[in-house]
Formats: structure tokens, C-alpha cells, sequence
């Protein structure tokens, strides 16, 4: 089963991890309007390519972000929320 | 009176005449239950400045430990941390008045220590993770699963002989206990010890 | 019943010949040796027949000896798919041919061999086409076609797995895998090598050509990869699957290992592909390599006069094994029109055999019984025609074919290797292989002995350098002299029954009636003729075809392309995939208290939970009723330990309370409690609970049993987006928990703690901390049951401790404990929600009757811009409380029974109970706004169909004014 590089503890096989979803960015629920946030709520881009996506590892809860190319469903790299470089 | 009213999750689950003493630790596959060592837990952002201030010696690394007198120091990731020692260091922690940046975890444990020459063969079923090619130099602490569960491991080498510390939510001990004694029997071992042999006894835990 | 086609002692024999092994086979007694397979056995003892075919029953023999075919799949007792091929014989096997009637050689159903002419290709789907016939037809064949019968009182075997590790798995241990595995290892790679054979040599131990010391250099090979202190030899053990990150299935006959490498070769070598002619299944009719199996393994001589049909160097190195072996060879055939003798050709010349080029087999002629060869006609062949004028007859009770090879290249696909037709070979060819996978040997389309050692050093070396141990050798490997495959070893006959694939009894023109029809690509050619489809998956049957394939649709077979190889190799056992099947189970620490006093337990999730306390002659209904009534009249005790129990510190606490719940939390006074609800970005409800304030900083909430995991990681998540200054932390397992409930439950509690529990220091909804029987705990009055009553969490160590001093103090009382089911019908009675029961994956807080709970003028808490915009929205359904007439007295209603109105769907029942206190049926339903009004009655389908009348209620249907709750007069 593929390997996942968790940020902390390292390579362990997918099935110590869950899956959230597409990182999105919330907007302003104030500005938005109803459609817009209908559509922030809703809907989601499913063309693959390279996607964030929220990750966590359960035995240790350990959340994080994985840039996936989704068509391949290849790892591009993994790391904290906020660690990017 | 008190002291009676803790109970290992176990309490009830293992049957009395299990229970052997193997000085030693000639055993195959020996099981100990130390649920009721005392132990502390912290997380945040300031809990290792927090334990440096109390006077106990913080692992740098994440998931390491280093030992204190009677016990040792986990950091479990980044910033938790599972302080296992005498009744004496536990206390005193758990008195401390509260800082900023740093959150008391109640620690309610089922704690196992496992060992004997075929205590790797009950990991190798069980647990996906590679321990052999891990340096016990380097005092890994592992968080992973097992059997459905989540765990956190400490392996060593005493003497040669392998030996692991695992613990786990005490909701799910009875299932965790049955479970890998039902496996160590298996593999020709599954021998309940009171206490951990003799030879390889961490030195407070020489009474249960 | 004799060994009498046992060769004398061969060295390197596979076979212990002091000791044998007596069996029985269809009633019949045999004898073999240890080590034998069951098919070696039978075979050296003169028996033929093996089986009988899925389809025809015809009769069958050894035709691969090599899990390529299942000729011979039998049942031995409750074992059922036995490989007699493959599998060792043992002690007392009792074994009978699967797929007959009243046995193999009586099998009545060989007249379906003679009705093939109504059983074409796509028979089923064109007989029953239309439906009405299939159900009374369906029977027959599903006991036609049945391979085995199962014994449902088969016990449950639980087989461990294994995790296992290594630098490098080389997958096949024959002479280019065994090459691999030391160069590998010699650059300083840990190396596991599996072969499925009992023993490793592959084809080296069996590809001799008539001298025994052509064995030497794949022996002096093993002798060092089994003294290597980093090579892992395993036998007995097959790849059964490759997946991601070099995660290989190992498969044994008792357990599978899960094993990680970092770099895997795979030299699984090629499965040898049989001639097409007519009758070419008759027991007799074999394939080379089963031919040499036989004789170097086993030490049993095929038969006694073979017609050999070549189209390869190989081919003539059998004819060699057979005459040093005794079997007269009585000519040899080669399809070839034109080829290089090899050396072993020469040698054959010179013993004066009969040979003939550009020949082919037409037909294996039967004997009488049609249970064996009693000769080959064979016929000028070429431009793939066979010239019926010139058809001779050659008496024989063997025919041998070598004609081609496909590369066992499975895991190679399932890796994602790119393969590619190589015209010289003629057989596909990895092209493009994923980072970390080699391939070499007869897989990679190298036939020559000495190049096949070439190329496993060269596979080794890289997957070592892959993983970085060494550098990448550069060994250049010659190219093949010869194909050692032919193109098109297929001959038409008029009268048919020339087969392509054993295992689904298809024939030649099977596949040109399935092309005729429109199925002219691989993949419905697949599907429509079953080809492939069969236990072999194809391993003997898909490379003829995609010839076959190629050539009716006028194309190069790489333009025909291959269909997917999956996972596994070979069939895995029920038994090895499920393993032991762990299956968590979560228990309080009270639990075997409960056991005691007669619980009866109940799931709810990995929970386990006490549903209600068996009494003696009373049945469940009436404990359930008198636990309900006890909490309502005097106390009762019931552990909640199951509940999701989160702590929240720090400056922030309360601001993040507010952005994930929809009340208000930073105007709760500490020391008090409020109830909770969680909604999703879309507004739907998702969770209830309580938050008590322990301190302006710190926080003690409770989630749904069935929510606290997923809560708590959720709440990690946002808080590691928002950062904000506070900590969270899950307690759920390290808090035990206890709910004392009733009239009397404060003067039980008094007796074991001395905190004030008067109303005005401790009033509903209050949290206090304190000792209770010594052991430092929290408790909090709330109101799920409706009675007075104290939620007490304390450390779960001191939970039986507890529980033990609280029943202790309550038996003057006549404490009882309740259970879940109690517990519901108490809530019930109340009126109060059960998230995921009375709601449902759409319901908003305004639908459930939860919108008091709402504070939409915070500034922002989740599910509120959504909760904004269906707020104008018209309402689609409300839930309501309701109740039966008290004077029902048919069948009640229960969840999820559909409410009625004007003919149309206008709601349904999400909770329903008997209130004994109320004398009636009380429950909540969702239903549409019309019906949602006081007093409004509406009708519910029940299952008979018959319709029942329901009055909407005001809710809480008991005590409505919480007198319970309040200090007595």
C-alpha cells in the first residue's frame, strides 16, 4: 500500500492516515455573496492536477498538508500548515 | 485506602494464576502489566520550557525520550509529552499550578512492556512498522497502530534480548490484552509476569 | 496402482522415496512418494485421467504441471480447490475429481461433449436473453458447473500475517533470478528471493536436454545464494500481487506476508503456451517443460512412445530428456519451415530420429475410451495452412508440444510496466518500467542460458544501486540467436475441438463466431468468449488469443494489445486474506460490573454497551420497563462512559467555543453548564453536547459517543488553520463516567460526598468539583432522563471504585442500573433529540426544533452564512412530537415508518416508544410544516400497510414544566 512521509513521524502506509479533503480558502462570509458561498460550500474542482489536501495522522494526530498530483496520485511533497518552505 | 481504588484497565481480565515471577527472563514471550505506574501528561507550545523548568531533562528531538531517575521522558511528535517515574516527580507535576501554553493530559494508560527472544515475531504480525532497522541509540518513540488501535512504542535492547513499552487508550485494553496474548501463545510464549524479569527491570518499578 | 512409470533415482529428485505415501483417488488406492505432487503420483501409478473439463466434460490429464492449468482440480474433505499439479500429497488423502457426476470415469455429463455444437460461445447470454427462462435453467447449470461443494459447517481459520522488510525481492528463483539475488547482495543490498516451487532452480533444474551437468552452473548459483548471510531464500511461497511503493503479497499454503522492499526484480520467467490442433486436451497430450518436470522432479516418465511438435531449440532438448529417459521418441515435428539446428538437434540426428520441418499436428488421435493418445496426424504446415493430402498417422501414447512462450509478466503490469511486442522473440517485452522495478530472464524476452545469468546481474545490480547500496554494473546482454516462441502454432480442423483455453473449454472457432459477432477488440473478446476468465487467468490461453485475435481483425498483435492483469497471481485462499481479522472493541472500565449484574451488551459503534440488565423470568421488555420506571420513581445508575469528553485551555477557549458551536459560551459563568450543538459549513446539525466552564481559561465539553473521534480531529484541524491560543485535548477514554438518576439520586449521593448539594449551591445545569467516595471527581446536573439527577466523570481508574461506592449507597434505595435502551425511552419522554437518529444528514437547527440554540449574532461560528441563506428559505420539515391514541392496541409504528397525508410522502418517525408513565405510544417525527401544527393529526403507513392515526404534542411529553429539576416545596 503507498507510503505517506507524515511531517513528524515519517513513512508509514496510508492506512494511518485520513483524508479531510481539498484545502480551500474560505472567503469573507460577510462580503460573499449567497451564491458565491453556495458555491464555496458545495462545489469543488475535481479536474486532476496537483491539489493541497488536509491529512492526518490518527495515531498521533498529527495534521498536515500533501501536494498530490491527482491524476497519477504521485506525492509531490508533504508538510505542516505553515511550513511550506 | 486509596491506593486500592486505582484499577488497571486489566483488573478483572487477567486470571491470578497467570501471574509468574522469571527472574531470569528466560521466558519466549513474557507480557507484564504497568498500567498503574505513575505517569503525567502536557502538550503545547510551551510544555517542554515548562517540564526544562521544573527540573527535568527535556528530549530535543521529536519522538525521543531520555531517561530520569526512576523513569523517563517522552516527547511524543513535536510537543507532548509522557512523563513516566516515581510517584514523587508525578505528583509534583500534576500539583504544579498550570502555565500559559501548556495543557495538562490526564494519562489513563493501558501500559504493556513486552519482551523475549520472540517478542519481534508478535510485532512483525501485528505492527507495520520496521523496528529492526531502527538504531535503539537513538531512543525512537513510535506512534502507530496495532491491531486497529493506536499505540505509542518505546523498543529496546536489553542485553541483547529485544523488549518493547507500548501504550494505548485503557478503553480498548481488555481487546489489546486478549488479543496479543492470544498471538504470543501462538508463537509458543504468552507468559504473564507480575513484573518485568529481574535482569531487565526498570529500576523503580521493582514493586508492582 | 503400481510405480511402474517410475524412472530409477535421479539425483536432485524432489521425491523421498523412503517414504511413501498411500492415498486414494476417486476410491481407487494409490501409492507415492513424499514429495510427490498428487498428479506425479497418479501419473507414475498409470492413471490418466485426472479430471473432467468446466464445460464438456472431457476427460484431462497433466498438461502444464505447473499451476498454468487446472486440469486436475480435485476435493479432499472440506478442502475444496485442490491443485493436484502442484500440491504435495500427504497422509491419507482421500481426493475425487471436482466437475463430474457419479465420478470421473462414469461422468455422465460427457454427452455435453457432444452437444457443443448447441453450446457456442456466448451460450448463456443468448439462450437467456430474455429473462423468463433463467430462473428455472439457473439451478441446473449453477449444479452443472459447480467446481466442488461446500460444506457450510467448514470451521473459521484464523492465519496470521506477517509485516516483513527488505532492500531488495527478487520474484523467482531460477537462473537469472538466483543471479540477480547475488549481485544484489554482493553490493550490499538485504535481498529476500521467493520462488513457488518447493525448491529454487527454476527451469535449470528441469531444462537439461538429456545431461545432467547442464545443471551445474544454476546448483553452484543456489549453493551461494543459500550461504549469502544477506540473502533470504524462501520456497513454497508466491508474489501474489504487487502494489504501491513495492508492497508485495507473499502467499504461502498458511499465511501471507506483507512485505516492503525498496526495489523488486522480477524474474518470474515465462509460461510455455500449447500447440492448437485438434483433441490437442487428451490426457497424454503435454507441454514440454511439464514433460521435463515430470522426469527431473518427480523421476516418472511421461509415456512410452512421444511425438514431439517443436518450433524451438528447446523443444529438441526434450526430445534428448525423453529418449535418455526411456520414452521412444517416435518423431519430431517442427512448425518451422527454415531454422539453425542447435547442438542438441545434431545430437538427435545422429541417433537417427525422425524429423520433419514446416509439419505440423492436425489432430491427436483418441484412444477407444477417448481417454488417452493413440497417435499424432500430423500434415505439411505453412503460411500457418495445414495440407490436409499430405496427412500421415504416427501411432503414439504421448505428444509433447514446445512451441512458444508468454513472459509471466503479471506483477510487471500491476507495477505499471509499459510493455511493448518484440518481433524477434515474439512475445511482449517490458519497455518502460516504473522507478524501482527490473525485470530480467525469460520475462524480459531472454532465452539463452548464459544470457539469462547476464541479465539477472545486471537486473540485481541496478535494484541494488536503486536503493543505494553500490553502483549499477554495466553488463551487456547478447541478443537472441532464435525465437523461441512461433508466431502462429494453430491449425483449423472442420471438425473443431482444437482448444485455445482448457480451463473454459474453448475452441478455435469459438473465437471466430465471437469476432463474426462484433466482438472484435481484446477486451470484449475477453469477456464475451470467457477466455482467460478461468482459474489459469490466462496463463496458457491469452498470448493464442491475441494471435488468433490479431489475425481475424487483419493486425499486428501489438495493435491487439493485452487486457489487465490483476491481483492474484494465484487464487488466494478466504482464510490467508482474512487473517486473524482484528476488530477493536471498546470497553469502560466498569464493564465487567455490568456483566455481573447481568447486562445484555449491545454495539453502538466499537462500543460496547450495557442495552438493558437481564433479570431472572423476566423478559427483555419488561426489564427495559422496569428500569425506566425506577429512574422515574426512585434511582437509578447508568455508566456513560462512552461519551466523547474534550477539554479546551487557554486565553481562547471560549472565542474558539463560539466559532465552532452555535451558542454563546463566553457569557457562561464558571462553574455552570450549557448545552451545545455543532453544525457543518453547510448548517446541518452534526453534534450535541454539553460545555461546562471548569474557569475563565478552561473548558470541559461532551460530544456523541459516536462523534468524539471525529470531533476531536476536526477540532484539531480548524484550531491548526486558526492557531488561536488554546489547546484541546481528548479525554474521552481517560474519564469514566456515571449518571445518577432519580428521585432519590441526591440522597444517594449525599452518602458519599460532602459537598452542599442543595439546590442553591448546587442548582440545575451546575458543574462542580469535588471528592465523591474519595475520589477527586466532576459533576454536573443535567437533564437528558428528565429526573434529578448527577453526570459524575472521574479518573477511569476510579471508575469501578465509584461505581462500586454508588451502588453501595443506593441499595437502601433499591438502586438499579438501566442501559441504553431505558435511557432512550427516558430521553424520549422528554422530548429531547438524539442527533443522527432524529436528524438526519440535511437537517438544519431550525428543523429540529434547536434554533433557541442559535445565536446568529455571533460574529462567526460555523454553518452560519449557510444556516443566513436557508433561514429565507420556506421550511421543508419540522419535528414534532406526537402520540398515539391511548386506546391503539394493534401494531405500533416504528423508526422510519413514513407519514402520510392526501395520498402523498409528508414525513416519517425517527423515534417512537411505549411511555408507561404516559400510558401511551410517544415519538418524534420529521414532517412537512402543514403538519407541524399543535393538535394536527396525521397518518402512518405501518408495514402491513395499514394506515395509523398520530396527534402532534407538545414536547417534553413528561413534566413539562421540569418540577423534577426544581427544589420540593
Amino acid at each position: 500500500m503507498k507510503i505517506i512521509n507524515c511531517p513528524i513521524n515519517g513513512p508509514r502506509p496510508v492506512s494511518e492516515f485520513f483524508y479531510w479533503g481539498q484545502m480551500r480558502v474560505m472567503p469573507d462570509p460577510v462580503a460573499s455573496s449567497d451564491d458565491e458561498w453556495a458555491d464555496y460550500v458545495f462545489n469543488c474542482n475535481g479536474a486532476p492536477g496537483v491539489k493541497r489536501e488536509w491529512w492526518c495522522h490518527t495515531p498521533s494526530n498529527t495534521w498536515f498538508i500533501i501536494e498530490r498530483d491527482t491524476e497519477k496520485d504521485q506525492i509531490v511533497r508533504t508538510y505542516l500548515y505553515g511550513e511550506e518552505e | 485506602m486509596t491506593t486500592m481504588l486505582r484499577q488497571s484497565p486489566l483488573a478483572g481480565w487477567k486470571t491470578p494464576d497467570q501471574l509468574v515471577q522469571d527472574q531470569q527472563g528466560t521466558a519466549t514471550l513474557w507480557m507484564v502489566d504497568r498500567s498503574l505506574t505513575p505517569r503525567f501528561g502536557c502538550k503545547g507550545p510551551s510544555a517542554g520550557e515548562w517540564l526544562a523548568a521544573q527540573g527535568l531533562p527535556v528530549p530535543a528531538p521529536a519522538n525521543s525520550w531520555v531517561e530520569i531517575h526512576n523513569g523517563r521522558i517522552a516527547r511524543l511528535g513535536r510537543s507532548e509529552f509522557l512523563i513516566e517515574g516515581s510517584e514523587t516527580i508525578v505528583s509534583r507535576l500534576k500539583s504544579s499550578p498550570r502555565a500559559d501554553g501548556v495543557y495538562p493530559v490526564l494519562r489513563q494508560d493501558l501500559a504493556l512492556a513486552l519482551g523475549g527472544q520472540a517478542v519481534r515475531n508478535l510485532f512483525a504480525q501485528t505492527c507495520s512498522v520496521n523496528f529492526a532497522a531502527m538504531g535503539p541509540a537513538a531512543h525512537p518513540v513510535v506512534l502507530t497502530s496495532m491491531v486497529g488501535v493506536g499505540v505509542v512504542v518505546i523498543p529496546e535492547q536489553i542485553q541483547g534480548v529485544p523488549r518493547f513499552l507500548l501504550w494505548a487508550d485503557c478503553t480498548y485494553g481488555p481487546y489489546l490484552w486478549k488479543t496479543l496474548l492470544g498471538i504470543a501463545k501462538e508463537l509458543g510464549g504468552g507468559r504473564v509476569l507480575a513484573e518485568i524479569p529481574g535482569a531487565q527491570a526498570l529500576a523503580h518499578e521493582s514493586q508492582p | 496402482m503400481s510405480n511402474n512409470h517410475r524412472l530409477p533415482r535421479l539425483p536432485g529428485e524432489w521425491i523421498d522415496r523412503a517414504h511413501s505415501i498411500e492415498f486414494e483417488f476417486e476410491g481407487k488406492h494409490f501409492q507415492g512418494f513424499a514429495g510427490d505432487t498428487i498428479s506425479s503420483a497418479l501419473w507414475a501409478s498409470g492413471q490418466r485421467v485426472l479430471g473432467r473439463s468446466f464445460k464438456y466434460h472431457r476427460p484431462r490429464g497433466i498438461f502444464s504441471l505447473a499451476n498454468h492449468d487446472v486440469n486436475g482440480m480435485m476435493q479432499w474433505g472440506q478442502k475444496l480447490n485442490v491443485r493436484a499439479d502442484v500440491t504435495l500429497l500427504e497422509m491419507g488423502m482421500q481426493l475425487s475429481a471436482v466437475n463430474t457426476f457419479g465420478g470421473l470415469n462414469k461422468d455422465p455429463a460427457k454427452v455435453l461433449n457432444h452437444l457443443s455444437r448447441f453450446l457456442p460461445v456466448g451460450f448463456y447470454y443468448k439462450a437467456f436473453h430474455g429473462k423468463r427462462l433463467f430462473p428455472r435453467w439457473e439451478r441446473v447449470f449453477r449444479t452443472l458447473a459447480g467446481l466442488g461443494k461446500v460444506n457450510l459447517s467448514t470451521p473459521r481459520l484464523l492465519t496470521p500475517k506477517d509485516y516483513a522488510f527488505c532492500a531488495v525481492l527478487i520474484v523467482g528463483a531460477g537462473p537469472s533470478g538466483l543471479a540477480a539475488a547475488l549481485a544484489a547482495a554482493d553490493q550490499g543490498a538485504d535481498v529476500v528471493i521467493v520462488d513457488e516451487n518447493a525448491q529454487a532452480g527454476g527451469s535449470g533444474g528441469y531444462q537439461i536436454g538429456g545431461e545432467l551437468a547442464k545443471r551445474e552452473a544454476t546448483e553452484a548459483l543456489l549453493v551461494r545464494v543459500i550461504a549469502h548471510p544477506r540473502i533470504r531464500l524462501l520456497t513454497g511461497i508466491y508474489a501474489a500481487g504487487y502494489y504501491t511503493d513495492h508492497w508485495i503479497a507473499l502467499v504461502d499454503d498458511k499465511k501471507m506476508t506483507k512485505l516492503r522492499a525498496e526495489a523488486v526484480v522480477i524474474a518470474a520467467g515465462s509460461f510455455e503456451q500449447p500447440a492448437v490442433f485438434r483433441n490437442n486436451d487428451l490426457p497424454g497430450v503435454v507441454l514440454g517443460s511439464a514433460a521435463q518436470r515430470l522426469i527431473y522432479r518427480y523421476a516418472v516418465r511421461p509415456m512410452q512412445r512421444a511425438v514431439v511438435l517443436c518450433a524451438n531449440a528447446d523443444g529438441y532438448r526434450v526430445a534428448l530428456d525423453l529418449i535418455v529417459h526411456g520414452v521412444m521418441v517416435a518423431a519430431i515435428v517442427d512448425l518451422r519451415a527454415h531454422h539453425q539446428p542447435c547442438d542438441a538437434e545434431v545430437e538427435l540426428a545422429a541417433k537417427g530420429v525422425e524429423m520433419h520441418t514446416g509439419t505440423c499436428i492436425v489432430e491427436a488421435l483418441p484412444t477407444p475410451g477417448c481417454s488417452g493418445v493413440a497417435g499424432a496426424r500430423i500434415a505439411a504446415f505453412a503460411n500457418g495452412v495445414a495440407d490436409a493430402a499430405t496427412a500421415r498417422d504416427i501411432p503414439c501414447d504421448g505428444i509433447v508440444m514446445s512451441v512458444g512462450w508468454a513472459p509471466a509478466a503479471n506483477l510487471l503490469y500491476q507495477a505499471g510496466t509499459h510493455m511493448r511486442y518484440d518481433d524477434l522473440v515474439e512475445q511482449f517485452v517490458p519497455d518502460a518500467l516504473p522507478p524501482g522495478v527490473f525485470a530480467c530472464g525469460r520475462v524480459n524476452g531472454v532465452y539463452d542460458f548464459k544470457a539469462r545469468l547476464l541479465d539477472g546481474e545486471r537486473a540485481g545490480s541496478a535494484a541494488a544501486a536503486h536503493v543505494g547500496f553500490g553502483e549499477k554494473r554495466s553488463v551487456s546482454v547478447p541478443v537472441e540467436l532464435e525465437s523461441s516462441s512461433f508466431p502462429w502454432p494453430i491449425v483449423a480442423h472442420p471438425q473443431g475441438k482444437n482448444f485455445v483455453d482448457f480451463d473454459e473449454d474453448l475452441q478455435l472457432k469459438d473465437f471466430e463466431n465471437a469476432v463474426q459477432e462484433g466482438f472484435d477488440n481484446i477486451e470484449l473478446l475477453k469477456r464475451f468468449t470467457t477466455n482467460g476468465m478461468g482459474p489459469s487467468q490466462g496463463k496458457h490461453s491469452n498470448m493464442n488469443a491475441l494471435r488468433i485475435l490479431a489475425r481475424l481483425v487483419d493486425k499486428h498483435p501489438r495493435e491487439v494489445g493485452t487486457t489487465t492483469a490483476r491481483p492474484f497471481f494465484h487464487p488466494v485462499p478466504m482464510a490467508l486474506l482474512a487473517g486473524r481479522g482484528f476488530h477493536p472493541v471498546r470497553r469502560t472500565p466498569m464493564h465487567l460490573r455490568h456483566a455481573a449484574m447481568g447486562a445484555y451488551f449491545m454495539s453502538a459503534g466499537d462500543w460496547q454497551r450495557p442495552e438493558y440488565y437481564a433479570r431472572q423470568h423476566k423478559d427483555r421488555l419488561e426489564c427495559i420497563r422496569e428500569e425506566v420506571d425506577m429512574v422515574r420513581h426512585g434511582v437509578g445508575i447508568i455508566d456513560v462512559g462512552t461519551l466523547g469528553k474534550l477539554e479546551i485551555i487557554g486565553p481562547q477557549a471560549a472565542e474558539f467555543l463560539e466559532r465552532v458551536y452555535v451558542s454563546r459560551y463566553a457569557n457562561l459563568k464558571i462553574g455552570m453548564t450549557r448545552y451545545a450543538v455543532m453544525c457543518d459549513e453547510t448548517g446541518v446539525v452534526v453534534d450535541d453536547g454539553v460545555v461546562a466552564r471548569l474557569a475563565e481559561d478552561h473548558f470541559y465539553f461532551t460530544t456523541t459517543t459516536s462523534g468524539a473521534t471525529a470531533i476531536y480531529r476536526e477540532l484539531s484541524r480548524l484550531n491548526t488553520q486558526w492557531q488561536m491560543a488554546c489547546g484541546i485535548i481528548n479525554h474521552t477514554g481517560a474519564f469514566a463516567a456515571i449518571n445518577l438518576a432519580g428521585p432519590q439520586s441526591r440522597k444517594v449521593l449525599a452518602r458519599v460526598t460532602t459537598l452542599d448539594l442543595s439546590a442553591a449551591a448546587f442548582p440545575y445545569l451546575a458543574i462542580r468539583e469535588g471528592k465523591v467516595a474519595g475520589i477527586p471527581a466532576r459533576l454536573m446536573r443535567v437533564g437528558f432522563v428528565g429526573e434529578w439527577g448527577y453526570e459524575i466523570h472521574v479518573p477511569a481508574e476510579d471508575g469501578v471504585a465509584l461505581w462500586d461506592a454508588l451502588v453501595a449507597a443506593g441499595s437502601p434505595f433499591g438502586i438499579r442500573p438501566f442501559g441504553v435502551e431505558a435511557q432512550r425511552l427516558l430521553r424520549l419522554e422528554k422530548g429531547h433529540v438524539i442527533i443522527g437518529q432524529d436528524t438526519d444528514g440535511l437537517t438544519t437547527p431550525f428543523e429540529a426544533g434547536l434554533g433557541w440554540a442559535v445565536k446568529m449574532d455571533k460574529p462567526f461560528f460555523i454553518g452560519q452564512r449557510s444556516l443566513q441563506i436557508v433561514d429565507k428559505q420556506p421550511q421543508r420539515q419540522r419535528l414534532v412530537g406526537f402520540r398515539l391514541d391511548q386506546a391503539h392496541g394493534g401494531p405500533a409504528p416504528q423508526e422510519c415508518h413514513l407519514v402520510i397525508h392526501d395520498g402523498a410522502i409528508s414525513g416519517r418517525i425517527t423515534s417512537i416508544g411505549w411511555s408507561h408513565i404516559l400510558c401511551a405510544y410517544i415519538g418524534l417525527a420529521m414532517v412537512t410544516p402543514e403538519l407541524a401544527k399543535p393538535d394536527q393529526t396525521f397518518e402512518i403507513r405501518i408495514t402491513d400497510g395499514s394506515l395509523v392515526v398520530a396527534r402532534v404534542t407538545p414536547t417534553p411529553f413528561y413534566d413539562p414544566e421540569q418540577r423534577q429539576q426544581k427544589e420540593e416545596a
